[in-house]
Parts: C-alpha cells; sequence; structure tokens
C-alpha cells in the first residue's frame, strides 16, 4: 500500500526520466512542424484488414507528442480502413502494472508498446506474446515496399528481440540511443576523438579551462553503468556482457581481458576528477542540469539528452540556446567491436489478442513514411526508418546507427533485463558504482565481479 | 463485538428466554448475533485473512504474475532472499530504521514533554511540531532532495546554514550517508506525532502531583522520571508499537530521497519496503512476487517479534491515579 505514492511519482518522473526522450510534453514547446503534420493528408492502407477495431494499451500519454502522432494515426486507420482503436494512454510503467496483470485474464489489450528488453523481461518470458515474423512481409503503403524493406534488420533481428520460437516480437517505430554530448558553443576547436588519449586530452583541457569535463548523474544506477558496458561490449561484442553474467563460476571476469582495460579506464576517469563535483551526492537531474548551465563541458545519456535539456533551460525561462554536439565512445586500444548501442522501442501483439488480424496491419500503417515522420518532426526522436528526416541534434547519433561499420547492439548489452534484475542489483551495479566513484581499482573491480557472479550462481543454481 | 459476544459466552439467557424479561433480551441479541457479525466478519476474512494465507503460500513459489501459473520450490526464494545482499542491506536497513530511529525520536519526544508542559502557548508548539505529519512523505522526500543539495555553484538550504557557520558542504546524499539524512527526516518527521500522543497522555496527570515535586525541589529530570514516565508508561508502550509498525514499512522517503525517484535507489540504501517493491513492480523484468511475499512473510513475523518483545519489556504493573 505504501507503493502507491511511490509509483505514482515514479510514472511522473519517468516521463522525463531515462525511460525515453519525450521532448516537451505541453503545447508550448511543440515543434514547427507539428500543426503541419497532425493535418496532413493520410495515406492509404495498403493492407486491409476484416477487423474493425482493436484495443491498444499505451506507453504513451495522450497530450506527449508521441500520442499526439500515434492518435493522429488512429485517426488515419480509422478512415482509411475503418477500424478504431480503443486507446488507453497508461504511460512507461504499463508492462508491470497493467499488461502483466491483465495477462492473467481474457480481456488483454491486442496492441502494447515499450522498449524490446522491457517487452521481452515483462511480457515475452512469460509467454504473452505472438511472433510478429508475418508483419514484415506486409506493405506499409508506399508501393510494393514491405515493412521489411524500410527498416534495416539491426533494429529487430537481434537475439535479444527472439521469443522461445526464435520469432521476433517487438516491430520497432522508434530508436533510442546514446552519445557522449557537447555544446558546440562552448567547447570549440574541437573534434570527436578517435582514441581514449584525444578523449583524455579533451577531458584535461575542460579542467585546465577551470569547468569540470563531466556532468553525470550519479543515482541511476545504470547511468552509472554505461561507461564500463559500453567500453566492454567494445572488447567482448554484443552477448558478450551476459556471457560473463551467464558463467558460473565467474571466472570469465578474470579470465577475460578485455573486462579488465574496460575497467582500468573507468578508473581512470574516476581517479582523474573529470567527474563533476557533487555528481554522487545529487537527484537526477539536477547534474545534466548543471552541464546545461554551463558547468561541465560533456554529458554521457541517451538520445534524450537534448529534449530534456533543452526543456530545463525553457523552463528556467533561460535565453541560453545550446548547440548539441554529440560522438560516440572511441575505439578503446585492442577493442575490435565498433559498437553503437541502440533500444528499439516498437509494437507487440499479445498472444491472447482477440483482434491481432487489425492490429497487425496498424503496425505495418504506421511505418509508412507519412505517419512515421511524426517520430523525428513532432516527437523529436529517430526512427528506425534510413530515409526519414532526423532532428539536428540527433543528426551524428543517426549517422552513427545507420553506419554500417558498426554493430548494434542492446543498451548494457541487456544486462539489466537479465534475471528480474537481481544480478545488476546484487552483484554488478554494486560494483560498477564503487569503480566509477574511485573507491575500487579496476582489478578489484574484476575480482569482485569474479567472486560476487559465482556466489550469485551458487545461490541462484 | 465484545457486547454483542457477552451473552452467548454467558450462556444465561435460554431457559429464561421463553419468560421474556432480560432472558429474551438476551435471546434477540444471540439471535442477531451473526447478522451483525457475519458482513464484517466476511469483508475481514476476505481482504485481510485471505490474502495474508495467500502471501505466505504464494512466498513458497515463483510466479511472474503474468498469465502463468505459480511453481512451487519449496524454500527457494527464501533461500535466495537470505543470500542476497539485496536483502540483507534491507534487512539491516530496516531495523536500523526501527532501532535507532525509534530511540532517537523517542528521546526528542520525551525531551519535548519534559520542557512543552510548562511552557506558555506550549499547544501551539505542539500545533506545529505535529505540521511534517500532515506533508505526505512523498512530498517531504522530494522536498528533502532540494534541502540537501550538494552544488557548489549553488548549495541547498542545509550546506547554506553549514557553510554559515563555518562548516564545508556535505554530500548529504552521497548513497553512505543517505541512511542517516533519512533517519534524521524520520525523526524530524515523526517526533511531532509522538509528542501529541504523549502530551496527550502527560495532560492527564493531576497537575497537583507536579506541584508536590516543585515542592520538594525536584529538577525537570527528576519530574520526567518519577512523574510523567511512570503515570504515561502504558501511553508510551503503545507508541513505542505504533513506531515499530510504521518503522518497518517505511519505503516512499527512502526510496524517493536516495534514488532518482524512478527507479529503485542503490541496494545499500534498501528497506524491506523497498524490497518487496522492487521484486513486485520495480523490475524492468516480470514481476517476481514469489521473492516479494518471501519479503512480506518475513516483514510480518519481524513485525510480530518486535511488537511482542517491547509489550515484554514494557509489561509493569498499571499505575492508577
Amino acid at each position: 500500500m505504501s507503493g502507491r505514492p511511490a509509483v505514482a511519482i515514479a510514472s511522473l518522473v519517468s516521463l522525463l526520466a531515462a525511460g525515453c526522450g519525450s521532448g516537451g510534453t505541453g503545447s508550448e514547446n511543440a515543434l514547427p512542424g507539428t500543426e503541419e503534420y497532425l493535418s496532413s493528408p493520410c495515406p492509404e492502407v495498403a493492407v486491409k484488414p476484416s477487423g474493425t477495431e482493436f484495443t491498444y494499451w499505451s506507453m504513451w500519454t495522450k497530450d506527449e507528442p508521441q500520442g499526439k502522432v500515434l492518435q493522429h494515426a488512429f485517426d488515419c486507420f480509422k478512415e482509411k480502413a475503418g477500424v478504431t482503436v480503443n486507446v488507453q494512454w497508461l504511460g512507461r510503467k504499463l508492462l508491470t502494472q497493467n499488461v502483466a496483470p491483465a495477462l492473467n485474464t481474457d480481456n488483454v489489450p491486442d496492441l502494447i508498446d515499450q522498449d524490446i528488453s522491457q517487452i521481452k523481461a515483462a511480457v515475452v518470458e512469460p509467454g504473452g506474446t505472438q511472433g510478429l515474423d508475418d508483419v514484415l512481409s506486409m506493405k506499409v503503403g508506399e508501393g510494393d515496399r514491405t515493412v521489411a524493406d524500410v527498416i534495416p534488420a539491426a533494429y529487430y533481428d537481434i537475439p535479444q528481440n527472439k521469443d522461445k520460437d526464435g520469432k521476433i516480437f517487438v516491430v520497432p517505430y522508434e530508436v533510442l540511443s546514446n552519445a557522449w554530448w557537447y555544446d558546440k558553443d562552448q567547447v570549440t576547436n574541437f573534434t570527436p576523438p578517435k582514441t581514449f588519449d584525444e578523449l583524455f586530452a579533451a577531458f584535461d583541457r575542460s579542467k585546465q579551462a577551470g569547468r569540470a569535463a563531466i556532468a553525470h548523474d550519479g543515482d541511476i544506477n545504470f547511468y552509472n553503468a554505461y561507461y564500463f558496458t559500453q567500453l566492454a561490449t567494445r572488447y567482448v561484442g554484443p552477448g558478450g556482457l551476459v556471457k560473463a553474467a551467464e558463467d558460473r563460476t565467474g571466472e570469465l571476469w578474470r579470465t577475460e581481458p578485455g573486462l579488465l582495460k574496460s575497467a582500468q579506464i573507468v578508473e581512470r576517469i574516476a581517479k582523474g576528477g573529470y567527474l563533476i563535483d557533487g555528481w554522487d551526492a545529487a537527484k537526477f537531474p539536477q547534474i545534466q542540469q548543471r552541464w546545461a548551465d554551463g558547468e561541465a563541458d560533456f554529458l554521457f545519456v541517451g538520445s534524450w539528452g537534448p529534449s530534456e535539456t533543452r526543456e530545463y533551460l525553457t523552463k528556467q525561462g533561460s535565453d541560453k540556446k545550446i548547440n548539441y554536439g554529440s560522438f560516440q565512445f572511441p575505439m578503446p586500444e585492442g577493442a575490435t567491436y565498433d559498437i553503437v548501442e541502440q533500444l528499439p522501442i516498437g509494437f507487440a501483439v499479445t498472444a491472447k489478442a482477440d483482434h491481432a488480424e487489425p492490429a497487425k496491419a496498424f503496425i505495418a500503417y504506421f511505418l509508412n513514411k507519412e505517419l512515421l515522420r511524426g517520430i523525428p518532426t513532432v516527437a523529436d526522436n529517430i526512427t528506425p526508418r534510413p530515409d526519414l528526416d532526423v532532428p539536428d541534434d540527433l543528426k551524428d547519433v543517426k549517422a552513427a546507427l545507420d553506419d554500417p561499420q558498426k554493430a548494434h547492439n542492446l543498451f548494457m548489452d541487456g544486462l539489466d533485463g537479465l534475471f528480474g534484475g537481481t544480478y545488476v542489483d546484487n552483484v554488478f551495479y554494486p560494483a560498477d558504482n564503487d569503480l566509477l566513484s574511485g573507491k575500487i581499482t579496476a582489478q578489484e573491480f574484476v575480482d569482485r565481479m569474479a567472486t560476487g557472479t559465482a556466489e550469485y550462481w551458487r545461490v541462484h543454481g | 463485538m465484545v457486547d454483542l459476544a457477552t451473552p452467548v459466552a454467558a450462556g444465561t439467557g435460554r431457559s429464561r428466554a421463553a419468560t421474556g424479561s432480560p432472558g429474551a433480551h438476551a435471546a434477540r441479541r444471540r439471535r442477531l448475533f451473526w447478522p451483525f457479525v457475519l458482513p464484517a466478519l466476511v469483508l475481514y476474512v476476505v481482504f485481510l485473512v485471505l490474502p495474508t494465507v495467500a502471501t505466505v503460500v504464494l512466498s513458497f513459489s515463483s510466479w511472474a504474475g503474468a498469465g502463468d501459473t505459480p511453481d512451487f520450490n519449496g524454500l527457494q526464494q527464501y533461500r535466495r532472499m537470505f543470500a542476497s545482499p539485496s536483502f540483507q542491506y534491507s534487512f539491516v536497513n530496516t531495523l536500523i530504521y526501527v532501532l535507532v530511529g525509534g530511540i532517537g525520536t523517542f528521546v526528542l519526544a520525551f525531551l519535548f514533554t519534559m520542557v512543552l508542559r510548562d511552557l506558555r502557548g506550549n499547544r501551539m508548539i505542539r500545533a506545529i511540531l505535529f505540521f511534517p505529519n500532515i506533508v505526505a512523505p512523498v512530498a517531504l522526500g522530494m522536498f528533502l532532495g532540494f534541502v540537501f543539495k550538494f552544488q557548489p555553484s549553488g548549495q541547498g538550504l542545509a550546506n547554506v546554514l553549514l557553510e554559515a557557520v563555518g562548516i564545508g558542504p556535505v554530500k548529504f546524499l552521497q548513497a553512505e550517508h543517505v541512511t542517516w539524512v533519512v533517519m534524521g527526516a524520520l525523526i524530524w518527521a515523526g517526533a511531532g506525532f509522538y509528542i501529541t500522543i504523549l502530551m496527550a497522555a502527560v495532560d492527564r496527570i493531576p497537575p497537583d502531583l507536579y506541584e508536590d515535586a516543585e515542592l520538594a525541589g525536584a529538577s525537570p529530570w527528576q519530574k520526567f522520571r518519577h512523574v510523567t514516565l511512570p503515570l504515561t508508561w502504558d501511553v508510551v508502550g503503545v507508541a513505542g508499537v505504533l513506531w515499530t509498525i510504521g518503522a518497518i514499512k517505511i519505503f516512499e522517503l527512502v526510496f524517493v530521497l536516495a534514488g532518482p525517484g524512478t527507479y529503485s535507489p542503490p541496494i545499500r540504501s534498501w528497506t524491506l519496503g523497498i524490497y518487496v517493491f522492487d521484486r513486485s513492480f520495480g523490475t524492468v523484468g516480470a514481476p517476481e512476487y514469489g521473492a516479494a511475499c518471501a519479503c512480506a512473510v518475513v516483514m510480518i513475523v519481524l513485525v510480530s517479534v518486535l511488537v511482542l518483545a517491547l509489550r515484554r519489556l514494557m509489561r509493569r504493573e498499571a499505575i492508577r491515579y
């Protein structure tokens, strides 16, 4: 019972927080193209379903930009296909608070959405979704082009998006990624570093200029994890961290040299005094706001960084405009996997859905260029389609995602969704937090991970 | 319920029922016993007893509550729970809140009862001391997040005050310190409530006892030790039980102050309440109701043990006055 208020707060705050970059939520923050998009004519449907309605439970709220974009698409679907969509705008916590309990009943939604990690952990594991491979061959309403033609496979054909039968369960329509952010007007004469020495040289220049190098909200465990996991997956490749977590003896943490090397770089960040004073004693989003105020030069967060910090400055009534620049982590020495992290957000259809057919037809319809362009235009976010406009601030991130040389990997290698989060909570986060705050050395970190992992598996069998 | 039950337990009415008078009255009351008791009993059983039993039963299972059926696996949840650092932190922190927080709150409350009685405007002071109780703990937590802010370019109120008296700023919300910040907040917020209860008891003490003590030259401490405490002992016991129950389910303040408010805070600041929440709704994955139930059972046992121990400790001959 005592959980209730916190849940309310949690869902409230999660609109702003790391769950997703939603951009402004009120009309005062609406982007210039919003009106034009919402009044634009509806594209024709290519797949006309026989069903006339379906139910959709949404991770967005009605007034969020994504909510408006989806509502426009629903209106179009009604107009062109005659299908009524019964929407419930539930917000980010819908999977654990609404969908999972509903799966015990016969009153389930047909269509749901969230990021791949969360849908997998909360709904797919207990067998709540159905395969969506058939959607890939559906036409999106642009001649003969199908879903598979317009969405590159790297966004959905990944191990974390497969159910027990090897079928995909999410068709993505928005993608989150992450990057180092800086204000081009503050950090001048700067070119994105190619090596870690160049990166640290840039950090040192910030310190010499009397500013902090890195702003970082240290009260979010998985923000703290980004540094290590970004680096480690460049050594061990996609799935490599999960393998280390699943090693029953824990010895992989000691025998895989890339893990120690990654930890050594994090130790260098921790002990070099690069993190802004107070990063470990603040409440999110205080520190990223200090970055927005110019107290630090660099900030590593997701692609929601610009929209959150811009919204903060707007609400402060500040005249300051940040000229957002971004870059990916350089390749550490000896690493072989050029990683760009992604978190696709998309639709899933429940296993018990009564109206799966119109729901699937809608998934294909929403990926039509004319509808999907609402995500960058109205919601200031990235889509998986390579041929849509990209918000200016996110152009570098999108370029990294579209770069064929880079391997896509899920945020944190999907470590946070493993085993109900118990592994990260009990083993990884405490050690990683201590590493980032300089309490332990890189060697102590891998030792702790090795013994911690072995102990975890001794208990969990 | 006691009144209704009395005639049944006494069993006197049966033979006299036919003759009218008190017996008939008792019989009527007996006939009305079940119609009156049943609705309350049914509600109590359905909404309290059965969920509690279900909690105990489910604690021996693994269940996501998402269309799957509970998989009964004996003591596995308990084994895993007792071995996990997150539970160990939760358990120890909860005990710290109950014991240290309890001692702190009651010491503060006693101090006030010593001086408040003799103060002019004490009713007003009592009302003010009670104020933190009317604020929801979540709001309080978010507010204190600003008060305890550490930011060299613009400190929170607490650090501004510390700097004003020449002590440097403190990183209050660091993971190592946050338990003690929450403790301070709890004592600050909770003391007013217990002062109100204790002062209500103090008000019932005949003033001549204090006058007598004063004539004998007693100090405030002696008056407290020999008059106030013995005469409010039973109320102190009840207040202690209330505190224990309240402290074991501490959740919101820690959740909001120790973490970002969106996700669970680092495990070193967890309480049993957070553990239960995290296993039910806090993960990105499917809920683990079995694990949550196991911890809930531990909470029930802990409350029972602590309350029994407290009552035993507080047992005295009641002083009548």
